[in-house]
C-alpha cells in the first residue's frame, strides 16, 4: 500500500497577539531534525526525550542571531497528540518574535500548518476517531460551559465506543450471512433470519435514542431556538428585552415596529437558547411588513419552541384568535405569555385553555422566573437538560447515521419477505454508514472475517 | 515454418486457451506454445467449473465471446443451481466437468480456429529490447519473434511437487516444470514470489461404497452457461456424493501431522485461503470434528473419483490412513495421491487491468502466474489479455472492464492492485454491486462490449439484442400498467394471499409484493404476456422486485464509474490541481494505478484531496465526501 508521505508542520497554537507566552507547535517526522538546526539547548540532557522540557535559545543558523530564549517540550512518536514527533516551543508572546521563529522553522523544512491540521493528523494516525475530532472542534469553538462539557464528554470516547459496538454486533451477523452466501456448500449454519431480525430491531431502538441524542446535541450546540409570536404591539419586543435583561429590540407603541426577526442568545439553566423576536402576525400594511411576516412564519417553523405573547390589558382580537389557532396546529413546545399584568386585565382567560400559560409584566419584571421555569421543564422533558448524554455530529456524520438507520429499517421490514441477499445488502450498508459516523477504518472485507471464523473448504 | 507472429501465447491452460482463441478470432496471427499439447486445457485439480462468483465469470466469458462457457456446457456431467433460496444476487450455476471431454473439445476448437498455430515447446527466454517485448527463445534454441506475448504459465514456473518429506521438480500431475522463464522475467525487471496449492487424492470408483452416502444430483432444468444454452435441459447427469470426517479421521490426521508439509515447513505458507488442506483445517479449527467430503466424478467414463475436502500433501501412508477412517471410503483404493505444488508467480502490482505488464511493454500475463487460483479466474484473465493484446496491436483503445459492469471487471480491478500474500479467488463478496452483476443479467450488461470488441458475430449479437429488448420493453410496459380495485381482482388477490387492493395500484408495486408472479398478474390484467420463457420472466420479476435496491446501488455505481474514468497517470495536469498535497500529486502522476478509483480504494488519496480533485473535474463534492472506503488505513 502506498502510504502518503508526511511532511512536518508548524503553527502558533496560542491566540494571536501580545501575551506573556506564545506556544509554537511543530509536528512531523522532521521535527527534531529541524529543531536541532535552530535550537541551542542549555544543560546536558539528551535531546529529545519523551515528555521532556528543555531550556535554550532559538538561533538563526545563517546569522547566528539569537531570536528568543525558549522552553521546548518534546513528545516522541507515537506518544503525542498527533501520534508524530512533536516539539512545543514556549516563546515570549511577542508577535514579531513568534513570526520570526515560524519563518525560521519553515526555512528549515517545516510547512505552515493548515487550520485543524494537527487534529487531522491525530485522526489519521488513529489517535482519535471522527467523533472525537468533532468534539475537539466543538470544544475549541464552544461559547458556553455546556457546549464544552458536551465536547469533553464526547472526547471520553463513549459515543464512539457505542457506535463501534453496534457496528460490531451487526457485522457479526453479516459475516455469518455472507459466509453462507459466498460458500453455499460449506455447511455453514444458515442464519436464523427471525432471530437476526429481532436483534436488529433492538439495535435500531438503541440507534433511535442515539439519533435523538445527536439531534439534541446539534440543537444545543446551535442554541435552542425559541420564537416569540404574537399580534403587533402585544409586547413581544418588550418581553425579549426583558428576557435578555437589556434593550435589544426597539419598543414603541406603534404596531409593526419590529419588521424583521431579531435573534439573541442567552443561557437558560445552562442551556444556550436563541430568542427570536418576530415581526408579529397581522394583515400586512405594506410590502416591507409582508416580508417580515413571511420571515415570522419561517422562524416559527424552524423554532424548537414558541412563546405565544398576548396583551392581557385588552379584549382579545381576531388576530389573537388566529394566532391561537395556528399554535394549536403546531407540533411543537408552546408556552403562552399573558403580558401586561400590571394593567387591568380585559382578556378572557378561557381562550388560553389547553396551553401552559405564564402571567407576566415586563414593566414590573414579574413572571420572568416562571417563564424560565416552564422552559427548563420543557428542556428536561425532552431530555435536553441531560447534556451528558448528548452527541455532537458533523453534517456528514448525521447523514451517515440517517442512512444506517434507514438501511436497518429496511432490513427489519424485509425479514421473512425478502431473500437473504437483500438482507446482506442492507446490513452491509448499515455497517458501512456506521463506520462513517465515527470514521473508523471501514475495511469492508467481510471475506477476511469469514475465513477467520469458518472452516471454508468446499 | 513462420518464425514471426503478431501474438504468441505461452502456456495452454485455461488462460492460454482463451487468450489464444481471442487473439486469433480477432484476426491476429497467433502462436500457442505449450509444454505438452496433450494436456492443453487440463483440469489438474477439481473437476468442476462455476459456483458463486466463478459461475458469473463463466457467464460473462460466454457473452464476450470466450470459449469456456460453451465448452463446459457441452462437456459437463452435471449442472446445478446454487443459492437459489438465498436470492438473485448470489444465485449461480456450477457444472461438474468431464475433464477428458473438456480438454478434447478445447483442443479441437483450437485446431480448427483460423490464424492459430499450435506448437509444443519449452520457452526458456523472453527477448526484450529497450523494455519492449520482441520474441521468445525455446529450450531447443528456436526463436520466434512477435509484437505481443501473453504468458500464462499457471503453476509450472520452477514448479516443485511436495509430498510429505519428499519433494522434486515437477508440474501438475508430475509433468515437467518450466524452468528458465522465471530467470528471464527477473532479468527484465519483473519480480517473482512463491505460491503453493494442493490437490486431494483420487480413488477408484468401484472401491467406494457410494450406497452408504448422501447423493447430490444436479438440476435438470438449470440451463447452461452460454446464452444459447440458457433453456437447455440436462436429462442425463452423474451425481456427486457427500460424506464426512469423524473423530477417527481427526485422530488419523493428528497422528500423521509431524509429516505434514505444514509442520515440516518445507513449503511456502502462501496458498489459497478457500481450499485449505485437511491438515490445515484441523490445525486451525481443532475443535471441529465433522468436515464435509464431496465425492465427485471426473467424467462419464473416468474411473477416478475426486475427494473434494481432503486436499493434502501428507505422505501416502497418511493419506491411506485418513481415507480408511471415513465412512464410504473405508476400502478406497487411491489411484493418485494428493500432493502440493509450489510455483513462481508475479509479485503484486506489476500488471495493469488490461493484463499488460507495467514493466515490459507488449508483455501480458494471465492466470495463476498473476496470483489467482481457479480455472474461471484464469480463463477470464486470458480472455482480457487476448483482447487487449490485439487491440494494442491495432492501435485501438484498450478494453478496461468496469467493476460496475462485470465480475470480470471486479477481478481485473482487484487483481491489478491485490497485494495480499494469498492467491485471489473471486466470490460475490468481492463485488460491491452484486445486484447489478446478477448471473441472469450478464447478456444485458455485456453484449454491446462483446460485439464492439469483435468476438460476437453480427447474427449472435442481433439475436441476443432482440431478446434483451423484449425483456426491457416488457419491463417498461409493466411500469405503465396498473390494476383496478374491481371485486374479482380483489378476490383473486386475497386468494393469492398478497394483500388487498383498495385503490388502483401499479403493476410495479404489485410485483414487489411477495408471492405475486408476472404470469398471475398478467392473468388478472387480461393482458398479453410478451415473455414466456422462464429465464425472461425471471429477469423481469427480479428487476422489478428489487428496483429500490438497484436504484440505491446505482447511486454508488455512478460514483465509482466517475472515479474509474479518471485514468492514471493523468495525461494533462490541470494547473488547478497544483493545490493538492505533494503526495497526491505524485500518485496522480505516477504509473502505480490504472485509475483514480484504485488509488482511492488503496487509501492513496486523502479525503480533502479527493474532494478537491472532484471539484476540479466538475463533480459535486457533496456526493463524494462520504464515498468510498476511508482514506485511513
Amino acid at each position: 500500500m502506498c502510504k502518503p508521505k508526511i511532511d512536518t508542520i508548524a503553527a502558533v497554537s496560542t491566540a494571536q497577539g501580545r501575551a506573556a507566552i506564545s506556544l509554537i507547535r511543530v509536528s512531523g517526522p522532521k521535527t527534531f531534525e529541524i529543531l536541532n538546526r535552530i535550537f541551542v539547548k542549555g544543560g546536558k540532557k539528551a535531546f529529545p526525550l519523551p515528555y521532556s522540557a528543555f531550556f535554550g535559545k532559538i538561533v538563526d543558523p545563517s546569522t547566528k542571531q539569537v531570536i528568543d530564549e525558549v522552553i521546548v517540550t518534546t513528545f516522541l512518536s507515537p506518544h503525542s497528540y498527533t501520534g508524530e514527533d512533536i516539539a512545543e516551543i514556549g516563546a515570549h508572546g511577542n508577535p514579531v518574535v513568534v513570526g520570526r521563529i515560524i519563518q525560521l522553522l519553515i526555512k528549515n523544512g517545516a510547512r505552515a500548518a493548515e487550520a485543524g491540521e494537527f487534529t487531522k493528523r491525530a485522526f489519521l494516525n488513529g489517535k482519535m476517531d471522527l467523533l472525537e475530532v468533532e468534539a475537539i472542534s466543538q470544544l475549541l469553538s464552544a461559547n458556553t460551559a455546556t457546549q464544552a462539557t458536551m465536547a469533553l464528554n464526547q472526547l471520553d470516547g463513549l459515543p464512539s465506543k457505542f457506535v463501534a459496538e453496534i457496528r460490531e454486533k451487526i457485522l457479526k451477523h453479516l459475516v455469518q450471512l455472507e459466509a453462507s452466501l459466498n460458500f453455499p456448500e460449506d455447511a455453514i449454519e444458515s442464519i436464523d433470519e427471525y432471530q437476526v431480525g429481532r436483534e436488529l430491531r433492538k439495535i435500531l431502538n438503541e440507534l433511535y435514542i442515539f439519533a435523538d441524542n445527536a439531534k439534541n446535541g446539534s440543537l444545543v450546540s446551535e442554541g435552542l431556538k425559541v420564537a416569540l409570536l404574537g399580534k403587533p404591539n402585544s409586547g413581544k419586543s418588550s418581553l425579549m428585552n426583558c428576557i435578555l435583561g437589556r434593550d435589544r429590540a426597539i419598543v414603541t407603541d406603534i404596531p409593526g415596529t419590529t419588521r424583521d426577526t431579531l435573534e439573541e442568545s442567552i443561557l437558560i439553566s445552562s442551556i444556550p437558547v436563541k430568542i427570536i423576536d418576530t415581526a408579529g402576525m397581522r394583515k400586512p400594511g405594506d410590502k416591507v411588513e409582508a416580508i417580515g411576516i413571511e420571515r415570522t412564519l419561517k422562524a416559527v417553523e424552524d423554532a424548537y419552541a414558541v412563546i405565544g405573547v398576548f396583551d392581557g390589558s385588552v379584549v382579545e382580537t381576531e388576530e389573537d384568535k388566529l394566532i391561537l389557532e395556528n399554535l394549536k396546529k403546531l407540533n411543537k413546545n408552546i408556552v403562552l405569555v399573558c403580558n401586561k399584568t400590571d394593567l387591568p386585565q380585559k382578556i378572557s382567560r378561557e381562550i388560553f385553555e389547553g396551553f401552559k400559560t405564564v402571567d407576566l409584566s415586563c414593566k414590573e419584571g414579574t413572571g420572568l422566573v416562571d417563564i424560565f421555569a416552564v422552559l427548563t421543564d420543557i428542556f428536561k422533558t425532552d431530555g435536553i437538560a441531560d447534556f451528558y448524554e448528548m452527541v455532537l455530529l458533523g453534517a456528514q456524520q448525521a447523514a451517515a447515521l440517517d442512512k444506517a438507520v434507514c438501511a436497518l429499517e429496511r432490513a427489519v421490514d424485509g425479514i421473512g419477505k425478502n431473500y437473504q441477499d437483500m438482507l446482506a445488502i442492507d446490513m452491509e450498508e448499515a455497517v458501512r454508514e456506521l463506520g462513517r459516523v465515527n470514521g473508523e477504518t471501514v475495511d469492508m472485507n467481510t471475506l477476511d472475517l469469514i475465513f477467520e471464523r469458518f472452516c471454508i473448504g468446499k | 515454418m513462420n518464425k514471426h507472429f503478431s501474438v504468441i501465447v505461452v502456456g495452454g491452460g485455461h488462460a492460454g486457451c482463451e487468450a489464444a482463441l481471442a487473439s486469433a478470432r480477432l484476426g491476429a496471427d497467433t502462436l500457442l506454445v505449450t509444454l505438452n499439447i496433450s494436456t492443453i486445457a487440463l483440469m489438474p485439480c477439481n473437476p468442476s467449473i462455476g459456483g458463486p462468483g466463478k459461475g458469473h465469470l463463466v457467464r460473462e466469458i460466454g457473452v464476450l465471446g470466450g470459449e469456456m462457457a460453451t465448452c463446459i456446457d457441452e462437456t459437463c456431467v452435471q449442472m446445478k443451481w446454487l443459492n437459489t433460496s438465498k436470492g438473485p444476487a448470489v444465485r449461480s450455476r456450477r457444472a461438474q466437468a468431464d475433464k477428458y471431454l473438456y480438454r478434447q473439445r478445447m483442443i479441437e476448437t483450437l485446431f480448427k480456429t483460423p490464424n492459430l498455430v499450435l506448437r509444443q515447446g519449452h520457452v526458456t527466454e523472453l527477448i526484450v529490447e529497450n523494455g519492449i517485448i520482441k520474441g521468445i527463445k525455446l529450450e531447443t534454441g528456436l526463436i520466434f519473434t512477435c509484437e505481443k506475448i501473453i504468458v500464462t504459465s499457471g503453476t509450472y514456473l520452477n514448479a516443485k511437487i511436495i509430498l510429505g518429506k519428499s519433494s522434486w521438480s515437477g508440474g501438475p500431475h508430475n509433468q515437467s516444470a518450466a524452468t528458465g522463464l522465471s530467470d528471464s522475467l527477473i532479468k527484465n525487471g519483473i519480480s517473482i514470489r512463491r505460491l503453493q496449492t494442493a490437490t486431494p487424492p483420487r480413488v477408484l470408483d468401484t472401491s467406494v461404497s457410494l450406497d452408504k452416502l448422501r447423493e447430490l444430483p444436479g438440476d435438470v432444468d438449470s440451463g447452461g452457461f452460454t446464452w444459447e444454452d440458457r433453456l437447455r435441459r440436462y436429462e442425463n447427469q452423474i451425481s456427486c456424493f457427500l460424506t464426512f470426517t469423524d473423530e477417527r479421521s481427526i485422530e488419523a490426521v493428528k497422528r500423521h501431522l509431524p509429516n505434514s508439509p505444514l509442520v515440516l515447513e518445507n513449503i511456502t505458507d502462501e496458498g489459497p485461503k478457500h481450499c485449505p488442506s485437511i491438515d490445515r483445517k484441523i490445525l486451525k479449527f481443532p475443535q471441529m470434528v465433522t468436515h464435509q467430503i464431496f465425492i465427485e466424478p471426473e467424467g462419464w467414463n473416468s474411473r477416478e473419483l475426486y475427494l473434494q475436502g481432503l486436499t493434502t500433501a501428507m505422505p501416502p501412508v497418511a493419506q491411506e490412513d485418513i481415507l480408511s477412517s471415513v465412512v464410504g471410503l473405508e476400502n478406497a483404493v487411491i489411484l493418485r495421491y494428493g500432493y502440493a505444488i509450489e510455483y513462481d508467480a508475479l509479485s503484486p502490482g506489476q500488471f495493469r487491468k488490461t493484463m499488460e505488464s507495467r514493466i515490459v511493454k507488449g508483455l501480458y500475463t494471465a492466470g495463476q502466474l498473476n496470483g489467482t487460483s481457479g480455472y474461471e479466474e484464469a480463463a477470464a484473465q486470458g480472455l482480457i489479455a487476448g483482447i487487449n493484446a490485439v487491440l494494442a496491436l491495432k492501435n485501438k483503445a484498450p478494453y478496461w472492464p468496469s467493476r460496475t459492469k462485470s465480475y470480470i471487471g471486479v477481478l481485473v480491478d482487484d487483481l491489478s492492485i491485490w497485494d495480499r500474500p494469498e492467491p485471489y479467488r473471486i466470490t460475490p463478496g468481492h463485488a460491491e454491486f452484486r445486484l447489478t452483476l446478477r448471473d441472469d443479467s450478464a447478456e444485458r450488461r455485456l453484449i454491446e462490449d462483446g460485439y464492439n470488441i469483435g468476438l460476437v458475430s453480427q447474427s449472435r449479437y442481433e439475436k441476443i439484442l432482440a431478446w434483451k429488448n423484449r425483456i426491457e420493453n416488457e419491463i417498461i410496459r409493466m411500469s405503465d400498467l396498473s390494476l383496478l380495485p374491481k371485486t374479482e381482482n380483489r378476490e383473486m388477490m386475497q386468494k393469492l394471499n398478497t394483500g388487498d387492493l383498495k385503490k388502483r395500484v401499479s403493476c410495479v408495486e404489485l410485483l414487489q409484493r411477495p408471492g405475486l408472479s408476472y404470469n398471475q398478474l398478467m392473468g388478472l390484467l387480461e393482458e398479453n404476456k410478451e415473455l414466456s420463457n422462464s429465464d425472461e420472466v425471471y429477469s423481469l420479476e427480479t428487476d422489478i422486485k428489487y428496483k429500490g435496491y438497484a436504484e440505491r446501488e446505482n447511486e454508488r455505481i455512478v460514483q465509482t464509474q466517475f472515479l474509474e474514468k479518471i485514468r492514471l497517470p493523468i495525461s494533462f495536469f490541470d494547473p488547478k490541481l497544483e493545490i493538492l498535497s505533494q503526495e497526491t500529486k505524485l500518485v496522480l502522476k505516477s504509473d502505480k494505478y490504472d485509475d483514480l478509483g484504485q488509488a482511492v480504494r488503496k487509501g492513496s488519496v486523502s479525503k480533502t484531496d479527493l474532494a478537491l480533485i472532484l471539484a476540479v473535474y466538475g463533480q459535486k463534492v457533496q456526493d463524494y465526501s462520504l464515498n468510498g472506503e476511508e482514506d485511513v488505513k
